[in-house]
């Protein structure tokens, strides 16, 4: 039976309590039989126990290659694969689009950046980024911009209000063949207005690529009805396996891009003197894909079905702007961003005497994994004069309780040591 | 109480294993952060503005200068800070370790003492790497200070 979307249940209201039973290492003790307070989701989700019996399964029962053999485990390992596919096609509202499988956003960019940018771009053709972008979404247009010599505009944001200088994006897009532009910051968690930026970088001519690795797990992104030429995201920020992310892409992109990658997979036919490539998603899949960790993705995504997408958005908001509010109000503690309507489960914090590192070490040794560093965002962070942040980000296993205690804990940590 | 010279366990000069004593008596890892961060105050400080590439140890999270040199009566002394106080704790517990030793003391001295301490299991792999690096840059640099004949 072909799977389809119809097997997804009605998805109910977020029940935390619930949710949490599906995630084996939140019974996890830490040091001193503290227990895990897992707050570090913005760089990676905790997995449900149904994505990781669902790759152990796939090893157990039916591990084998993809799109080659005729035996029985290559039919059941294809067939798996490729449900995982459509899982993701639907998930994210792409059924007119392609879905290339990638390891992870940052490959999902490389892709756009290799594949599309630099067979469609020449020198002084230009490509507008925001300054929020994570290094996934500088680093690989900074190389296509010392091979090409394209040039690179930036669009600023308020250092109070946190919010793009949209002003200053539509002159950008002026005259610019692609944008690359982040869906919600993974420092500040400000969700920026892709819709709007999506139509103005069209109306300029110009084609958009979103970053969406942290809009994932709090969002029901579509694709096609958002209209942007390329989205990339990872699975394991959305309680699936690492390894593993897409590049959405828009038919008429998906025509212009060249593959970058040759080998297995990717080919129709290979003769001595000339290849010809596969026409649909695997002409940018070479080699043996990530068969386990796609099956583990489309788990997660069965297992996320379950749940009600704007109330685990409205959880994890509620959740940051209580964590945000009560962090304010510790003397000496300075809150960026902001945790307006639509925007991500993230607070980045700094003490002005308290060491970021010190701090975090010390919410270690009580159970609190938080991230702490400049997360992969330097521009950004230069911006406000700083070199790091601590970061709290918040998934929909994370309660009330373990913000308010992780509050009470960085209180009790800025008081003692500070 | 043993008075050693630092080639590992068992064997630690008379200041640093009364330091690892007191912090293997600490009530929990709060109790030994709050002992860090007395040591840090005590650290001979390497001033900022003597903060440079040369006095710098790679590999930390934290930005962290080192400086080797001799006390008055030509034993081995060790300045230091860092921004974090954890880092700088580090290195003051460092600095007690290797006071007044011998060059060769110095560069034959085991890192293996910040594990007796209950400090390496608090800390991240990048900065109990850090700490190691630290130590292995104070080790060079005491060799250098010998002169290339010994």
């Amino acid at each position: 039976m072909t799977w389809s979307p119809s097997q997804w249940p009605t998805p109910l209201r977020l029940d935390v309590k619930a949710a949490r039973k599906d995630f084996p290492i939140l019974k996890r003790e830490m040091s001193g039989g503290r227990p895990l307070v897992y707050l570090d989701n913005s760089a990676t989700t905790q997995k449900p126990q149904q994505v990781i019996d669902a790759m152990s399964t796939y090893y157990r029962t039916s591990n084998s290659n993809v799109h080659r053999s005729a035996h029985t485990l290559a039919e059941e390992a294809t067939l798996g694969f490729e449900e995982s596919r459509e899982k993701i096609r639907n998930w994210f509202g792409a059924t007119e689009s392609r879905v290339v499988f990638t390891s992870g956003t940052t490959e999902a960019i490389n892709l756009a950046a290799h594949s599309w940018a630099k067979v469609n771009l020449s020198e002084g053709d230009v490509v507008v980024l925001t300054e929020m972008e994570h290094h996934a979404d500088i680093v690989p247009w900074q190389m296509l911009a010392s091979e090409k010599g394209v040039e690179l505009r930036w669009v600023p944001f308020d250092l109070e209000t946190f919010e793009l200088d949209m002003g200053a994006y539509e002159v950008a897009v002026q005259g610019a063949s692609l944008v690359g532009a982040v869906h919600t910051s993974n420092v500040l968690g400000v969700r920026n207005p892709v819709e709007l930026m999506v139509e103005l970088a069209h109306q300029a001519g110009a084609k958009i690529l979103i970053d969406a690795a942290q809009a994932a797990p709090h969002d029901r992104i579509g694709f096609d009805s958002l209209g942007a030429d390329f989205l990339a995201l990872s699975a394991h920020k959305m309680g699936g396996p690492t390894g593993i992310g897409i590049l959405l892409i828009q038919e008429d992109a998906f025509q212009q891009m060249q593959p970058f990658m040759g080998g297995g997979d990717m080919i129709r036919e290979v003769h001595f003197d000339y290849s010809t490539y596969q026409e649909n998603e695997h002409r940018f899949e070479a080699g043996t894909p990530r068969i386990a960790e796609a099956i583990g993705w489309g788990a997660a995504i069965d297992w996320l079905a379950k749940w009600d997408m704007e109330s685990v958005h409205e959880h994890g908001l509620e959740l940051a702007r209580f964590t945000a509010d009560s962090l304010r109000s510790i003397p000496g503690m300075r809150v960026f961003g902001r945790q307006a309507e639509r925007d991500g489960a993230v607070v980045s914090f700094l003490h002005d005497t308290m060491h970021a590192n010190d701090l975090a070490a010390m919410l270690d040794a009580q159970g609190f994994a938080v991230r702490t560093g400049h997360h992969c965002a330097q521009p950004l962070l230069r911006r406000f004069d700083i070199a790091a942040t601590n970061r709290a980000s918040f998934w929909l296993y994370n309660t009330r309780e373990e913000a308010s205690a992780f509050v009470e804990a960085t209180r009790d940590i800025c008081q003692r040591f500070s | 109480m043993s008075i050693g010279v630092g080639s590992g366990p068992g064997d630690w000069p008379e200041a640093l294993s009364t330091i690892i004593e007191d912090f293997s008596e600490a009530f929990d890892a709060n109790e030994r952060y709050e002992m860090l961060f007395e040591l840090a105050e005590q650290v001979d400080e390497l001033p900022l503005d003597e903060w440079t590439e040369a006095s710098k140890v790679h590999g930390c999270q934290s930005e962290a200068h080192i400086m080797v040199g001799l006390n008055e009566n030509g034993g081995f002394h060790l300045r230091g800070a860092a921004d974090s106080k954890i880092v700088q704790g580090l290195i003051a517990i460092t600095t007690v370790a290797l006071e007044g030793l011998s060059i060769a003391q110095v560069v034959a001295f085991s890192p293996l003492f910040v594990e007796e301490m209950g400090i390496a299991s608090a800390l991240s792999p990048s900065r109990a790497n850090g700490f190691l690096n630290m130590f292995k840059k104070v080790q060079v640099e005491a060799a250098s200070l010998e002169g290339p004949d010994g």
